[in-house]
Protein backbone atom coordinates (compact mmCIF):
# COMPACT_ATOMS: atom_id res chain seq x y z
CA UNK A 1 0.00 0.00 0.00
CA UNK A 2 0.99 3.48 -0.72
CA UNK A 3 -0.32 7.07 -0.31
CA UNK A 4 0.91 9.91 -1.41
CA UNK A 5 -1.33 13.32 -0.47
CA UNK A 6 -0.84 17.14 1.13
CA UNK A 7 -1.36 16.94 5.07
CA UNK A 8 -2.63 19.54 7.59
CA UNK A 9 1.01 21.64 7.39
CA UNK A 10 1.23 21.58 3.39
CA UNK A 11 4.21 19.19 3.42
CA UNK A 12 3.31 15.88 1.31
CA UNK A 13 3.32 12.80 3.47
CA UNK A 14 4.22 9.89 1.47
CA UNK A 15 3.06 6.48 3.51
CA UNK A 16 3.44 2.87 3.10
CA UNK A 17 5.69 1.10 0.10
CA UNK A 18 7.31 3.29 -2.61
CA UNK A 19 8.10 0.69 -4.93
CA UNK A 20 8.43 0.27 -8.82
CA UNK A 21 4.60 -0.20 -8.96
CA UNK A 22 4.06 3.03 -7.32
CA UNK A 23 6.45 5.20 -8.64
CA UNK A 24 4.29 6.63 -11.10
CA UNK A 25 1.60 7.47 -9.12
CA UNK A 26 4.23 9.04 -6.84
CA UNK A 27 5.71 11.04 -10.42
CA UNK A 28 1.89 12.35 -11.57
CA UNK A 29 1.69 13.69 -7.59
CA UNK A 30 4.62 15.47 -7.50
CA UNK A 31 4.90 16.47 -10.83
CA UNK A 32 1.70 18.66 -9.77
CA UNK A 33 3.91 20.86 -7.00
CA UNK A 34 5.72 23.59 -7.94
CA UNK A 35 8.00 26.24 -5.18
CA UNK A 36 9.63 24.93 -2.04
CA UNK A 37 8.31 21.27 -0.72
CA UNK A 38 8.84 19.34 2.09
CA UNK A 39 8.06 15.81 2.31
CA UNK A 40 7.00 14.39 5.58
CA UNK A 41 8.32 11.02 5.74
CA UNK A 42 7.39 9.54 8.72
CA UNK A 43 5.12 6.99 7.43
CA UNK A 44 6.85 5.80 4.66
CA UNK A 45 8.07 2.53 5.51
CA UNK A 46 10.33 1.64 1.97
CA UNK A 47 11.39 3.36 -1.35
CA UNK A 48 13.48 1.56 -3.83
CA UNK A 49 15.37 3.22 -6.89
CA UNK A 50 12.22 3.73 -8.54
CA UNK A 51 10.84 5.78 -5.55
CA UNK A 52 14.30 7.68 -5.48
CA UNK A 53 14.23 8.43 -9.48
CA UNK A 54 11.06 9.79 -8.40
CA UNK A 55 12.75 12.44 -5.41
CA UNK A 56 15.68 13.11 -8.15
CA UNK A 57 13.66 13.94 -10.71
CA UNK A 58 11.71 16.73 -8.65
CA UNK A 59 13.94 18.12 -6.92
CA UNK A 60 16.01 18.55 -10.29
CA UNK A 61 13.17 20.44 -11.68
CA UNK A 62 12.60 22.65 -8.29
CA UNK A 63 16.14 23.42 -7.76
CA UNK A 64 15.85 24.33 -11.95
CA UNK A 65 13.62 27.09 -10.35
CA UNK A 66 15.93 27.86 -7.05
CA UNK A 67 13.94 25.65 -4.97
CA UNK A 68 14.09 22.03 -4.24
CA UNK A 69 12.96 19.17 -1.91
CA UNK A 70 13.38 18.72 1.71
CA UNK A 71 12.64 15.57 3.52
CA UNK A 72 11.69 15.73 6.90
CA UNK A 73 11.04 12.75 9.97
CA UNK A 74 13.05 10.14 7.67
CA UNK A 75 13.39 7.40 9.53
CA UNK A 76 17.12 5.34 9.89
CA UNK A 77 15.80 2.68 7.27
CA UNK A 78 15.01 5.30 4.85
CA UNK A 79 17.85 7.29 5.56
CA UNK A 80 20.34 4.71 5.03
CA UNK A 81 18.88 4.29 1.82
CA UNK A 82 19.44 7.93 1.02
CA UNK A 83 23.38 7.57 2.45
CA UNK A 84 24.03 4.72 0.37
CA UNK A 85 22.77 6.63 -2.71
CA UNK A 86 24.38 9.92 -1.90
CA UNK A 87 20.73 11.97 -1.34
CA UNK A 88 22.45 13.29 2.15
CA UNK A 89 24.83 15.36 -0.32
CA UNK A 90 21.79 16.86 -2.96
CA UNK A 91 18.71 16.81 -0.40
CA UNK A 92 18.29 18.89 2.95
CA UNK A 93 17.19 15.81 5.14
CA UNK A 94 15.60 15.53 8.58
CA UNK A 95 15.71 12.63 10.84
CA UNK A 96 12.66 12.04 12.73
CA UNK A 97 13.80 13.11 15.84
CA UNK A 98 17.32 14.01 15.05
CA UNK A 99 17.17 17.53 13.32
CA UNK A 100 19.18 17.83 9.85
CA UNK A 101 20.89 14.77 8.74
CA UNK A 102 22.73 16.13 5.25
CA UNK B 1 9.86 -20.52 -0.31
CA UNK B 2 10.60 -21.24 -4.24
CA UNK B 3 7.49 -19.36 -6.85
CA UNK B 4 7.23 -17.85 -9.75
CA UNK B 5 6.06 -14.36 -10.76
CA UNK B 6 5.17 -13.34 -14.13
CA UNK B 7 6.94 -10.51 -15.23
CA UNK B 8 4.78 -7.46 -14.02
CA UNK B 9 5.73 -4.64 -11.59
CA UNK B 10 1.94 -5.25 -10.31
CA UNK B 11 3.77 -9.29 -8.74
CA UNK B 12 5.99 -6.76 -6.61
CA UNK B 13 3.27 -7.09 -4.09
CA UNK B 14 2.87 -10.56 -3.84
CA UNK B 15 6.48 -11.01 -3.77
CA UNK B 16 6.59 -8.97 -0.66
CA UNK B 17 4.07 -11.23 0.91
CA UNK B 18 5.53 -14.12 0.28
CA UNK B 19 8.92 -12.84 1.57
CA UNK B 20 7.27 -12.07 4.53
CA UNK B 21 5.40 -15.48 5.07
CA UNK B 22 8.95 -17.10 4.24
CA UNK B 23 10.34 -14.59 6.95
CA UNK B 24 7.42 -15.43 9.41
CA UNK B 25 7.68 -19.16 8.72
CA UNK B 26 11.61 -19.17 9.49
CA UNK B 27 11.96 -16.92 12.14
CA UNK B 28 14.30 -14.90 10.52
CA UNK B 29 15.25 -11.78 12.25
CA UNK B 30 12.95 -9.31 10.32
CA UNK B 31 16.19 -6.23 10.40
CA UNK B 32 16.94 -8.23 7.23
CA UNK B 33 13.70 -7.40 5.61
CA UNK B 34 14.53 -4.18 4.19
CA UNK B 35 17.85 -5.44 2.63
CA UNK B 36 15.68 -8.35 0.88
CA UNK B 37 12.85 -6.68 -0.08
CA UNK B 38 15.41 -3.76 -1.91
CA UNK B 39 17.69 -6.50 -3.55
CA UNK B 40 14.37 -8.72 -4.65
CA UNK B 41 12.72 -5.47 -6.28
CA UNK B 42 15.50 -4.19 -8.03
CA UNK B 43 16.66 -7.52 -9.58
CA UNK B 44 12.99 -8.33 -10.50
CA UNK B 45 12.60 -4.77 -12.35
CA UNK B 46 15.78 -5.11 -14.07
CA UNK B 47 14.45 -8.72 -15.30
CA UNK B 48 11.54 -7.53 -16.12
CA UNK B 49 12.62 -3.91 -17.98
CA UNK B 50 15.28 -5.37 -19.49
CA UNK B 51 15.15 -9.10 -20.32
CA UNK B 52 11.97 -8.25 -22.94
CA UNK B 53 12.55 -10.98 -25.36
CA UNK B 54 10.63 -13.75 -23.15
CA UNK B 55 7.42 -14.15 -21.49
CA UNK B 56 8.44 -16.75 -19.02
CA UNK B 57 8.02 -16.32 -15.37
CA UNK B 58 10.73 -15.61 -13.05
CA UNK B 59 11.63 -17.96 -10.38
CA UNK B 60 12.16 -16.87 -7.01
CA UNK B 61 13.83 -19.24 -4.19
CA UNK B 62 14.13 -18.41 -0.61
CA UNK B 63 16.34 -20.57 2.20
CA UNK B 64 17.79 -20.18 5.39
CA UNK B 65 21.61 -19.26 5.63
CA UNK B 66 23.59 -19.60 8.65
CA UNK B 67 24.29 -15.44 7.92
CA UNK B 68 20.49 -14.45 7.44
CA UNK B 69 18.87 -15.17 4.14
CA UNK B 70 19.85 -17.03 0.87
CA UNK B 71 17.46 -15.57 -2.35
CA UNK B 72 18.62 -17.19 -5.89
CA UNK B 73 16.17 -15.34 -9.00
CA UNK B 74 16.63 -17.23 -12.00
CA UNK B 75 15.50 -15.98 -15.63
CA UNK B 76 14.30 -18.00 -18.27
CA UNK B 77 15.62 -17.94 -22.07
CA UNK B 78 16.99 -14.43 -21.99
CA UNK B 79 20.63 -12.88 -22.84
CA UNK B 80 23.31 -12.92 -20.34
CA UNK B 81 23.25 -10.27 -17.78
CA UNK B 82 25.99 -10.41 -14.78
CA UNK B 83 24.46 -7.23 -12.53
CA UNK B 84 28.19 -7.46 -10.79
CA UNK B 85 29.47 -5.72 -14.07
CA UNK B 86 27.25 -2.85 -13.66
CA UNK B 87 26.40 -0.84 -10.53
CA UNK B 88 28.95 2.03 -11.12
CA UNK B 89 27.01 5.16 -9.77
CA UNK B 90 29.24 7.97 -8.98
CA UNK B 91 27.20 9.30 -5.70
CA UNK B 92 29.67 11.91 -5.05
CA UNK B 93 28.71 13.92 -8.76
CA UNK B 94 26.75 17.50 -8.02
CA UNK B 95 22.91 17.04 -8.38
CA UNK B 96 23.07 18.50 -12.09
CA UNK B 97 24.61 15.45 -13.36
CA UNK B 98 23.17 13.03 -11.45
CA UNK B 99 20.29 10.57 -12.73
CA UNK B 100 18.11 7.85 -11.58
CA UNK B 101 19.53 5.23 -13.97
CA UNK B 102 21.78 2.51 -12.30
CA UNK B 103 20.69 3.09 -8.79
CA UNK B 104 19.39 0.32 -8.50
CA UNK B 105 21.96 -2.63 -8.97
CA UNK B 106 24.14 0.20 -7.60
CA UNK B 107 22.03 -0.63 -4.16
CA UNK B 108 21.74 -4.45 -4.42
CA UNK B 109 26.05 -4.58 -4.89
CA UNK B 110 26.34 -2.35 -1.65
CA UNK B 111 23.89 -4.13 0.69
CA UNK B 112 24.36 -7.80 0.12
CA UNK B 113 27.39 -9.88 1.49
CA UNK B 114 27.92 -11.65 -1.40
CA UNK B 115 26.62 -12.08 -4.19
CA UNK B 116 26.88 -15.13 -7.30
CA UNK B 117 26.06 -15.00 -11.08
CA UNK B 118 25.22 -18.37 -13.45
CA UNK B 119 24.50 -18.36 -16.69
CA UNK B 120 23.67 -21.87 -18.65
CA UNK B 121 21.34 -22.98 -21.38
CA UNK B 122 20.26 -19.42 -21.65
CA UNK B 123 19.08 -19.12 -18.04
CA UNK B 124 20.37 -16.32 -16.14
CA UNK B 125 20.69 -17.31 -12.51
CA UNK B 126 21.47 -15.28 -9.49
CA UNK B 127 22.31 -15.00 -5.99
CA UNK B 128 22.79 -13.07 -2.87
CA UNK B 129 23.52 -13.35 0.94
CA UNK B 130 22.07 -10.69 2.51
CA UNK B 131 23.21 -11.31 6.20
CA UNK B 132 23.04 -9.25 9.72
CA UNK B 133 26.14 -6.69 9.87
Amino acid sequence: MFTIGFDESGNVALAGRLDAAKAPEAQDFLDQVSGSCSLDLAALEYISSAGLGVLLRTHKRLMGGGEGLKMVNVSNHINDIFMYSGFDKLFDIEVAGNGSAG
Amino acid sequence: MKRKFSRSFDELARIVACTEEFFSDHGIDSSLRHVVDLCVEELFVNMVTYDTETDADILIEMAPHERGVEVSMTDYDVERFDPRSRGDVDIDAPLEQRTPGGLGLYLVLKMVDSIHYEYRDRNSRITFVAGRK
